[in-house]
């Protein structure tokens, strides 16, 4: 890249080629305002507010989209361009219903506050008071019309990070309106994804999403606080904003990160609604069909009580949630396998991170790191989902997927037993029952040598052929048979464009804190299906449902100890004692994410009361069993599928040793 | 090969076809049939011959015999009469004047003789559904010449040395748009014909590609091979039906023959073209709003660069030329860039189709050799104004031009030319406009047109000639203010400088240009309340002269507000009150009693 010398406002900036005025007067710290630019969305040049003056042209550019030239001489704040700017904004002042007074993002708005900022007292049209309408149709975002500018931020970021491209304009001139589907009211919309990601964007009052729209503007809030979302294991990062103790609003950290800055719907709405639910503030102990206060030593004795005789029965199990941090996850199994000697232990997705686990084995062997960034998708150019349903396993890697078909134009390759996950955007669609599955992956990877290949699979065939990087989702259904993550993981070795962090695979792993998990608290076979327990150990976030396995499990062990931050049903049936412990905003630790960094997760809200942290009801609880909380043995994360091997080493194995 | 004796010429351009030109073609072919007269005539359907105003048109070769208003009711007499006694009928040929009465031949028309017709060539000459008709006269010679004998980089120099400029409206040179599209690197590149032809009364585009659709298609495919492209798309309004199915069958032959698809004339030249039908917006005639449109997107124009040469449809290196501009191209390599560039003027050559409407006596298509005056379109060509009333303004360039006056009539048209005068060559579209006519009437309908077709993205074009037109509602509503001038004009000048593409860009050029050459009419509207030209009716109050009406009632019975009073044979009076000025007593009156002012 060429360094471009140019001068802006008399300062002599530095930028390279392709660079546009307005990066490069950014990085030299001088302002230009702007309005429909967005950071990571295509620039589009349509508000005309960064409109700059280049000496010698009587042209106006806008700053967003003109590229820099060597010596050009640009001015940013002359009179003209100050005129032009506040028209702009009378303009568009005056055609919609922008009464601030009445506006819930008044504070927040930036129309608002280009207007402050260009004196902008009056207007000099008369306000249209046109009747635009209010979408209140769906439950979760509202669309008043009125107030949009049509900045087409919404339809960029809707398009281009999410992929699903339900927001677009419709009709022409004045009437101009964004619209959902074709024409539909967005709460109609069949391809809204409900992330939210549209009002995130927003710079005005146009779309609001009704959860937060009144718990506090951006400006109102006490505290904002960079974090991940710990929902799914893509690991969003967020910032969430907290007033008067509550998360308030969560928001996507920067459109211009990979992820384009986007929430799926449960992150955007999960996340800032539990700080809400109800909480377990105190050590409680069953009493009949009710429970009752106790203190956390009396709540510890019991659990010790209890304990004792089972561990000695070999009759005691423990659960833990993998949606916990590293941190977390270390000191769980310091207290059950290495202080305890328990051999009992499983996380809930335990079954299907062991097939996971059991199908990447061979290639684990050979030093190979099995998958590689979700985010890579984005850099595929074709894509073979199999048997998985994305947006509901880890919605942000769908949208990946999404973009990278629609905008990115890679081909797009179906195989599953059920509906289709992308129906309408898929190159090749392939249905076939689990028994099939197998001799389908062969087919593919051999390419069609071993003998006829039926007519549909040869669509997928030249796809596959065609792709100079090609990737594969593993759906988490495909656990089950571990047979065929490996089919799955040769296909992708056959295919022969791995990324350098690993095989061009993304497995849709189901909790969160899966891969750190893996070390230390899952177990070695499925012990929660077998027989009976005395006593049983569950350590839940809280966060997600537990599944009817554990539910089952919980229901036959004799005595059930839970540790949960919020009352969650049918969770609380089951125990008889429950603990309380901090919830996701009152802690902070690490997650191994699916995009293959280990990302940090931080304290929003500061815990109150009666709370006390893993680490201490574990020490605790070991001092009531006569034990002394041991160093864990096994870090998370630590030596789980780091690459020994470059990924293009990677060798096909036969599947007969797989079970 | 069968030999006629005589060709009869009808006109299937859609005008004529409206007029009812398919019936006079088949009687014709009956009424020879029944004289056993067809193995000896032959009937042709062809394109536009530009007149459209006296259309169905008839010519009849080898004699060139012009008949105009053909009606299926007359074919029996022609044949009768011109066909089989050789007596040409005088009734249905063109009326003259008074030394010429009548003109029987095509040529001695004076709207044909100053004309040179170049895009036009086959426009009214041949069949558009038969390529060998269009072979025959030298189509594809020049595809030919292009690809046995010249490299890419000689069809661009002999495309510079031309001098021919972008048709579409801009007028940027043809050449160097090549140039750019041929040095822009990329395995893949397109070529697109602009069919989108939106301006309100311009159909120039629309008569090539009826009349002469394979000169497009051979046009696209020189460009192509001196570009590098292999691949081609037409966008045409879905509005233009006959078009598309001329365009389809041209495709369809060219295909057979081998003159489209791979290895064209034996060459590794290949090239293959896909109609694509637009869904009627405006905007989507700019460039980037085009190729928008083609790859499925909303048609919505984006800033540039990158430049379509770089980076276009599909992010591909594509250039883009307007029907007109790529009709010229065969023409020019077989006739040589020396020929072409010797018409026109400095620094605009060859010649320029103009769609000639309005107040004129002759409305159609013309096409003109550049530096020819406004003059001697309007007044040789067009017949001068309409009922001869006076000559007030002519209005170039379609919703984005400007309007001219009396005293530009003797200006040389060209590019650089109306652009000094505040039009814009623009697609060709020509308005000619009488006494009748209000400029702040034609300002706010070019606006109410522009504002509607505006594709909403910037705030300048959007709301800017909302706001606009809001202002010359007022004014012609009778409520203006002084200050609303200032107001208009200021934002008008800032529309047309800050909005994204060229429709926001060149949309207040007709309020800008009114108000420059018509600012008494604006001052009469907000300060008299008045409007001069008797148009805008909220400003107009219809009379009846006592002294001249004879009470014969018409008027009071053909009033739909029944605000007319009078008893029979007395004067009668209008109610201004009550009078919804629609003017049918004006139009009922035996003589002439009513007046508006």
């Amino acid at each position: 890249m060429s360094e471009i010398t140019l001068v802006i406002d008399g300062v002599e900036c530095k930028g390279s080629q392709g660079d546009t005025i307005l990066q490069v007067a950014r990085a030299n710290d001088v302002y230009i305002p702007t309005l429909c630019f967005m950071d990571g969305l295509t620039p589009i040049g349509s508000c005309r507010m960064c409109v700059v003056e280049a000496e010698g042209s009587n042209k106006l550019l806008t700053a967003c989209t003109s590229p820099v030239t060597e010596g050009m001489k640009i001015l940013t704040k002359t009179d003209r361009l100050i005129q032009y700017r506040r028209q702009i904004l009378e303009l568009l002042f005056a055609g919609r219903n922008h009464f601030c007074m009445f506006c819930s993002q008044s504070g927040d708005c930036e129309l608002q506050r280009l207007a402050i900022e260009h004196g902008m007292d009056s207007v000099r049209y008369p306000f249209l008071y046109s009747d635009f309408h209010n979408d209140a149709s769906d439950p979760n975002i509202q669309v008043d019309h009125n107030r949009c500018i049509l900045c087409l931020r919404c339809i960029r970021v809707c398009s281009e990070k999410v992929g699903a491209h339900t927001l677009d304009l419709e009709k022409r001139g004045w009437g101009t309106t964004v619209t959902a589907d074709l024409g539909q009211q967005l709460g109609k919309s069949e391809t809204c994804v409900t992330c939210g990601a549209c009002a995130q964007v927003c710079p005005t009052g146009t779309i609001t999403l009704r959860d937060f729209v009144y718990r506090g503007r951006r400006t109102d809030c006490d505290s904002q606080v960079e974090t991940l979302c710990p929902l799914c294991p893509v690991g969003c990062k967020i910032k969430a904003y907290v007033r008067t103790g509550s998360v308030v609003r969560v928001e996507g950290l920067s459109t211009a990160s990979a992820d384009g800055g986007q929430l799926c719907s449960k992150g955007r709405w999960w996340l800032p609604s539990s700080t809400e639910r109800e909480r377990l503030a105190v050590p409680m102990i069953r009493e009949g069909s009710s429970f009752r206060e106790a203190s956390w030593d009396e709540a510890l004795s019991l659990v010790a009580e209890k304990m004792t005789p089972a561990l000695e029965s070999g009759k005691a199990g423990a659960l833990i949630s993998e949606i916990s941090t590293d941190e977390e996850l270390a000191v769980m199994s310091s207290f059950f396998r290495d202080t305890m000697k328990m051999d009992k232990v499983d996380g809930f997705y335990g079954n299907q991170l062991r097939g996971f686990v059991e199908g990447f084995k061979p290639f684990a062997r050979q030093g190979v790191r099995p998958f590689t960034g979700a985010h890579h998708i984005l850099e595929s150019d074709a894509i073979l989902v199999l048997d998985a349903d994305p947006q509901e396993e880890a919605p942000v890697v769908a949208s990946y997927i999404r973009v990278s078909t629609i905008i990115g134009r890679a081909k797009l390759v179906n195989v599953s037993s059920g509906k289709n996950p992308f129906e309408g955007i898929t190159d090749a669609d392939l249905r076939v029952s689990g028994k099939e599955m197998k001799a389908l992956l062969v087919a593919l990877r051999e390419g069609g040598a071993g003998g006829a290949v039926p007519e549909n699979v040869k669509g997928a065939l030249e796809i596959l052929k065609g792709a100079k990087k090609p990737i594969v989702v593993l759906g988490s259904n495909l656990a089950k048979t571990p047979e065929l993550v490996t089919e799955a993981l040769n296909l992708a070795v056959a295919c022969g464009a791995p990324f350098d962090d690993g095989l061009a695979v993304v497995p849709m792993f189901l909790a969160s804190n899966s891969l750190g998990a893996l070390n230390t608290v899952t177990g070695g076979k499925d012990w929660l299906s077998e027989g009976d327990l005395d006593f049983l150990y569950v350590h839940s976030t809280g966060m997600v449902d537990e599944d009817t396995h554990s539910l089952n499990a919980m229901t036959r062990a004799r005595f059930v100890v839970v540790q949960t931050p919020f009352m969650v049903h049918p969770l609380v049936q089951m125990a008889d004692v429950l603990l309380p412990v901090p919830a996701w905003f009152e802690r902070s630790g690490h997650y191994c994410t699916l995009e293959g960094d280990r990302r940090k997760m931080n304290v929003v809200v500061p815990p109150q009361g009666n709370l006390k942290g893993l680490g201490v009801i574990m020490k605790e609880l070991a001092a009531k069993l006569g034990r002394t909380l041991q160093e864990a043995s096994t870090a998370p994360c630590e030596n789980v599928y780091v690459a020994k091997a470059a990924p293009d080493k990677a060798q096909i194995v036969t599947t007969k040793e797989v079970r | 090969m069968q030999i006629y004796r005589s060709h009869i010429l009808v006109c299937g351009g859609t005008g004529c076809v409206s007029g009812g030109s398919k019936d006079v073609i088949d009687e014709f072919q009956k009424e020879l049939e029944r004289r056993k007269l067809d193995k000896e005539v032959l009937v042709v359907h062809t394109g536009c011959h530009g007149m459209c105003e006296l259309g169905p048109i008839v010519v009849v070769y080898p004699e060139g015999t012009f008949y105009c208003r053909v009606q299926k009711t007359d074919v029996a007499e022609l044949v009768e009469e011109h066909i089989y006694k050789g007596r040409p009928v005088s009734r249905l040929m063109y009326a003259g004047s008074e030394e010429m009465p009548v003109v029987p031949h095509y040529k001695e028309i004076p709207f044909y003789s100053k004309q040179e017709r170049i895009a036009l060539a086959n426009c009214g000459y041949i069949n558009p559904d038969n390529i060998d008709e269009y072979i025959a006269r030298r189509g594809y010679e020049g595809l030919g010449k292009v690809l046995s004998g010249m490299t890419p980089a000689q069809v661009i120099d002999e495309m510079k040395a031309s001098g021919l400029r972008g048709r579409g409206g801009a007028g940027f040179p043809t050449g160097l748009k090549w140039s750019f599209c041929a040095a822009s690197k990329g395995d893949k590149k397109y070529v697109i014909c602009n069919a989108d032809e939106g301006d309100p009364g311009a159909f120039m585009d629309r008569s090539i590609l009826e009349g002469d659709p394979h000169c497009v298609i051979e046009g696209m495919m020189i460009g192509a091979y001196a570009m590098g492209a292999d691949e081609g798309y037409i966008y045409c309004r879905a509005e233009y039906p006959l078009a598309i199915q001329r365009l389809k069958t041209a495709i369809a032959q060219a295909e057979e023959y081998g003159l489209l698809g791979q290895n064209i004339m034996g060459t590794d030249f290949s090239f293959t073209v896909h109609i694509k039908e637009g869904a009627g917006a405006f905007v989507c005639g700019e460039e980037t709003a085009l190729m928008a449109s083609i790859e499925g997107r909303r048609g919505m124009p984006r800033p540039r660069p990158p430049f379509p040469a770089n980076s276009g449809l599909w992010e591909k290196p594509s250039n883009i030329n307007n029907v007109e501009t790529w009709a010229n191209v065969p023409r020019i390599m077989v006739n040589g860039a020396e020929w072409y560039s010797s018409m026109g003027t400095d620094k605009s050559k060859g010649t320029k189709v103009f769609a000639l409407t309005g107040k004129v006596k002759h409305t159609g298509l013309v096409e003109v050799p550049m530096g020819i005056t406004l003059r001697e379109i309007i007044f040789d060509i067009g017949g001068g104004i309409l009922d001869d009333k006076k000559f007030k303004a002519v209005q170039i360039g379609g919703p984005s031009g400007g309007c001219l006056t009396e005293d530009h009539l003797d200006a040389k048209v060209s590019y650089e030319s109306l652009t000094a005068l505040g039009a814009i060559m623009g697609s060709g579209g020509l308005v000619v406009m009488d006494e009748t006519t209000c400029m702040v009437d034609v300002a706010k309908f070019f606006l109410t047109f522009v504002q509607k077709e505006s594709c909403g993205k910037c705030p300048f074009c959007r709301i800017g000639t909302k706001r606009m037109l809001e202002i010359l509602e007022r004014i012609t509503a009778g409520e203006g203010k002084m200050e609303d001038l200032d107001t208009l004009e200021q934002l008008a000048l800032m529309v047309r400088t800050g909005s994204l593409c060229g429709l926001g860009q060149t949309a207040p050029n007709p309020v800008l240009t009114t108000l420059k050459y018509f600012r008494d009419e604006y001052v009469a509207h907000i300060k008299d309340k008045k409007c001069p030209a008797g148009a805008c009716t909220a400003l107009v109050k219809y009379s009846i002269d006592p002294a001249v009406c004879i009470g014969c009632t018409k008027c009071a019975r053909n009033c739909p507000a029944s605000c007319i009073a009078g008893e029979v044979k007395k004067p009668h009076v209008i109610d201004s009150e009550k009078c919804i000025r629609c003017g049918n007593c004006k139009e009922v009156c035996p003589v002439g009693a009513v007046s508006v002012e």
